[in-house]
């Protein structure tokens, strides 16, 4: 069952650090970031996209053959 | 008359109304409830039939509108109510809620924004993504100022006698900010170690979370920064401010005395602590039981104190505050705590092994213990001092330690946590009894307690059962060593001739002010208030350094705020937030309780950092801002003002436009569909938003795991033209926002394959026929016939059943990746309020009522009041924009007439 979403947004900033240890070694889809969490994939996408509007990581331009995005840290892209 | 008009509500309607009148010359007020005006279409991708930018038309206007010569906005207000006056016109009362940020310093930077540690979910983006507590609505919001959204005081923070914002240190532990959060409770007192092992935690009574499975552990979290914060090989320097010229002297070095120091330490004073006893601390070093309170956490406490250059003088005892003010001190604080034990007043007091509670554990804090092994020992009373008493006799090596109490369990002041540990130490609760004399031997050596049996009668003053001695039931209780835990008081003799003494023997003081009679002479803590807790006493002490600073300075105390905080929110509030809540386990207390304990080793162990997240982040953020300093330390502005207070104005108007706009009918009332169930069933409105500039994802994709979908569905009149939710009215533009969205998506996703499941296409308006067209044109599916349910796959798409009428009416089944549903309207029902005096008609689905809809559009069944847009039906934009530019007619013409007949 789905958790409320006020109760997922409430964790971005705790997930926030996981997040950014998985995208450490590349870029990574949206289900990519919650296997290496181990959280759902839904939940994953609030925190993905919460961090995306404050600037703590990016989309790349070209998505994969199934249609997902990859995301990647600002010091990701410098390298 | 104030304004010749009011307009209520700031979307498309409200703002034309309000231009119209504006330029025509007539003053208006334009009252909006949300943080910026432009209402919904602002918020829109594109408008149909011309796809134009929504924003791009919007935000001139909104632009317009506030900066217009003759109209004045108020946004984040909301009206209260409307009554007629005698003269035509009307008063309005008017709520405006205090943003927090002063707009006139703000720069709109978000700087706030980014450092702010609550998240939640953004409203503006339709709860697909956060923003932060701390806000500017969205990009284009007019003004271009932040606010802060506060529901009141976080229940944990209101209930902290400290004053210590514990939900903003609670929020920075979420955050990772350890140290932040230490610096936080430091602002405060420097007493963070010793509070977050001895404090009694009033915060986690409070916490909200302890309605579902538990509180959260805020005071272990506290003992989890400072522990951080002490461990650091090179903790941040403590930053010295630059002495003011000016002498305090405090007498007594306990909580109240070191908070009160700190903090006028902090604020350029110069400080010097008399102590009378050989070591400073007080109750904390010289009462709390290592294994509660460790000296070593004390110390490294009262190095926060000397750190500021806080001079501490143990060994002295101060009799005379009117002696320090001849040594030159400006203003003298008595902090002297309650250092007396109470007697027991019955004979045998004076026998070898007769002790007072806190002249033994004193003793034993100095290392001065007397010898217990295999002795028993009888303690007399039922507060946390007996508790700390006998617990503090079994680690002696007491081979029987009874605490004797005239009540009963329940009526225990001790602490119930308290008390369940000591009984697991090997303590013996002996209750209903009270001493008559304590029986001693030929050599004056205690041999036993003669007690009698109680019995409860009619509570006394202080609530709890008075207990009445049972006639005849006297017994003896054979003990070495009594230990009389019956109260303190306070050591304030020597102060009888310079300043007025309560009867109990504490100071009294204007309890606002913690002033004495002789001004210059304060007093705080337990000497004023008796008996308390390490956190009272450091409230206390904050209250006076503040008071002290205010008089020193020349200020009046009388009136002086302190601590004004919002009001507490509500845990019913708080709780209906939210429709689920997951089960997110409690930290486990893990104290390991010993049968035999024999050292005074510290129980409770840390948190672990993980542990500490976890706790953290069960935080239910009851007040929304968690008030953690962040944003006031990040303005670059100073615009930042956590005392602001809303405001209330009464207002006259000649004439009213009500433009309070419509609902959008909530899709979880259609649970066939799925929606807030199902991952990848969203609602148009959210569809808008996704196709919009400020989208709150990339680009348009699956909420459900980020994927672009291939195949989308659309479920029109979802809520709409359906008596099932009660709702039989068209909603008039839904389908042509879908069909707006179809062409919209098609430009986004190319492959995207589009159906659209209706019950019949309303084009009606200019070009909207050839729009239509346009997008079958372009590819997409038009179905005819209703969608009876929606099922979820496990890689989460949706499967729609659904009827085709035009091929034979079949029922048939097709797979989706998303599916949007077409979301009607419904009423504004908060304009009901608007006129308490019940005059303003509504129609049968309480839509505001025009009487007189075919030659007097937008009049309404009030004299003077009118209705511009949504409020009195579903409209698109064009139409909103006609009606409201009648409303501002037929206000205008109002207007004209009062001002003929005047």
């Amino acid at each position: 069952m789905s958790r409320d979403v006020r109760e997922i947004v409430r964790e971005e900033q705790w997930m926030r650090p996981r997040i950014l240890e998985a995208l450490a070694s590349g870029p990574l889809t949206v289900p990519e970031i919650a296997a290496a969490i181990g959280r759902p994939a839904d939940e994953a996408m609030f925190w993905v996209m919460g961090m995306r509007k404050y600037g703590y990581l990016h989309e790349l331009k070209e998505k994969t053959g199934d249609g997902y995005f990859r995301y990647e840290t600002p010091a990701g892209s410098a390298s | 008359m104030d304004y010749d008009a009011l307009v209520v509500g700031s979307g498309i309607g409200g703002m034309e109304s309000a231009l119209k009148l504006g330029d025509m010359g007539y003053r208006v007020l334009l009252i909006e409830k949300e943080a910026s005006v432009g209402g919904k279409m602002v918020l829109l991708s594109k408008v149909f039939p011309t796809l134009d930018c929504a924003s791009c038309i919007s935000t001139p206007k909104m632009a317009a509108a506030v900066h217009h010569p003759n109209i004045e906005v108020l946004t984040y207000s909301e009206v209260e109510g409307i009554a007629r006056d005698g003269d035509g016109g009307f008063r309005a009362r008017v709520r405006q809620k205090p943003r927090f940020v002063d707009e006139s310093l703000c720069t709109g930077c978000r700087d706030c924004e980014s450092v702010c540690s609550v998240a939640v979910p953004d409203e503006f983006n339709d709860a697909m993504v956060s923003r932060r507590a701390a806000y500017i609505a969205f990009p284009q919001a007019v003004p271009q100022k932040a606010l802060i959204e506060r529901a009141g005081t976080s229940p944990c923070s209101f209930d902290c006698p400290a004053g210590i914002r514990a939900h903003g240190y609670v929020a920075l532990i979420r955050s990772g900010e350890y140290e932040k959060a230490f610096q936080l409770v430091l602002e405060t007192t420097p007493l963070v170690g010793s509070l977050g092992r001895a404090c009694y935690a009033f915060c986690e009574s409070a916490c909200t979370r302890g309605d579902l499975e538990g509180s959260l552990p805020i005071r272990r979290l506290k003992r989890f920064v400072a522990d951080r914060h002490y461990a650091a090989e090179t903790p941040p320097a403590i930053e010295i401010p630059a002495r003011n010229g000016k002498k305090v002297a405090v007498v007594g070095s306990g909580p109240a005395g070191l908070t009160a120091a700190w903090q006028l330490a902090r604020r350029g004073y110069q400080v010097k602590i008399l102590e009378a006893a050989s070591e400073p601390g007080g109750m904390l070093r010289l009462t709390i039981p290592g294994y509660r309170l460790p000296v070593e956490v004390v110390e490294q406490d009262i190095a926060n104190v000397t750190a500021l250059g806080v001079e501490i003088e143990t060994g002295t005892r101060v009799e005379s505050p009117e002696a320090l003010m001849q040594q030159g001190y400006d203003a003298v604080l008595l902090a002297t705590g309650t250092p007396l034990s109470s007697s027991l007043g019955i004979p045998g007091e004076s026998l070898n092994g007769a002790l007072d509670a806190l002249s033994f554990l004193r003793d034993m804090r100095l290392g001065e213990a007397p010898n217990l092994h295999g002795k028993r020992v009888a303690v007399i009373g039922g507060g946390d001092v007996a508790i700390d008493c006998v617990r503090t006799a079994r680690r002696l090596g007491a081979k029987e330690a009874t605490v004797a109490y005239r009540r009963g369990r329940e009526e225990m002041p001790a602490h119930r946590h308290e008390v369940r540990d000591a009984e697991q130490e090997g303590a013996r609760l002996e209750l209903l009894v009270a001493p008559v004399e304590v029986l001693g031997d030929e050599s004056g050596a205690v041999t036993g307690l003669r007690c009698i049996r109680m019995t409860l009668g009619e509570p006394d003053a202080s609530g709890r059962r008075r207990p009445e001695p049972k006639p005849g039931s006297e017994f003896e209780l054979g003990c070495d060593v009594v230990i009389a835990a019956v109260g303190m008081s306070a050591d304030t003799a020597s102060f009888a001739a310079q300043l007025q003494l309560n009867g109990d023997k504490t100071i009294a003081v204007d309890p606002q002010t913690m002033q004495t009679a002789t001004p210059s002479v304060f007093a705080a803590g337990d000497v004023v208030s008796g008996p308390s807790d390490m956190a009272s006493a450091v409230g206390r002490g904050r209250r006076a350094a503040a008071m002290i600073d205010r008089w020193l300075q020349g200020n009046e105390l009388d009136g002086a705020g302190f601590d004004d905080g919002l009001a507490a929110v509500s845990k019913t509030e708080v709780l209906a937030r939210q429709k689920t809540y997951a089960r997110l386990e409690p930290a486990e207390p893990g104290v390991l309780l010993s049968a035999a304990p024999t050292d005074f080793a510290e129980l409770e162990p840390p948190l672990s950092e993980e542990e500490a997240r976890a706790s953290a982040v069960r935080c239910l953020d009851c007040g929304v801002c968690s008030e953690c300093q962040e944003c006031v330390s990040a303005c670059p502005a100073d615009a930042i003002d956590l005392d602001m207070r809303g405001r209330e104005l009464d207002v006259e108007v000649g004439a009213i436009v009500v433009s309070t706009g419509f609902k959008l009918f909530p899709a979880d009332l259609k649970p066939q569909y799925g929606y807030g169930k199902f991952k990848n069933v969203i609602t148009a409105t959210q569809m808008e938003r996704l196709l919009a500039p400020t989208r709150p994802y990339n680009t348009v994709l699956r909420p459900g795991d980020g994927r672009m979908p291939e195949r989308i569905a659309y479920v029109m009149c979802t809520g709409s033209r359906d008596q099932t939710v009660g709702n039989p009215l068209c909603s008039k533009f839904c389908c042509m926002y879908s069909i707006k969205q179809n062409q919209l998506i098609m430009g986004v996703l190319p492959l995207a394959e589009l159906t659209v499941h209706y019950i019949d296409v309303r084009a009606v308006g200019k070009g909207y026929d050839e729009f239509y067209a346009q997008a079958s044109a372009m590819g997409a599916d038009f179905v005819k016939g209703r969608v009876a349910e929606i099922r979820e796959t496990d890689e989460g798409n949706l499967i729609l059943r659904y009827e085709d009428v035009e091929n034979g009416g079949a029922v048939a089944e097709a797979e989706y990746d998303l599916v949007v549903l077409a979301v009607g309207v419904q009423p504004n029902r908060e304009i009901l309020k608007l006129f308490p005096g019940g005059e303003l008609a509504f129609d049968d689905f309480d839509y505001v009522d025009e009487v007189d809809e075919d030659l007097n559009p937008a009049r309404t069944s009030i004299p003077g009041v009118y209705v511009a847009g949504s409020a009195s039906g579903a409209k698109d934009i064009p139409e909103s924009i006609l009606h409201a530019g009648a409303a501002a007619a037929q206000a205008a013409a109002h207007l004209e007439a009062m001002r003929v007949s005047s």
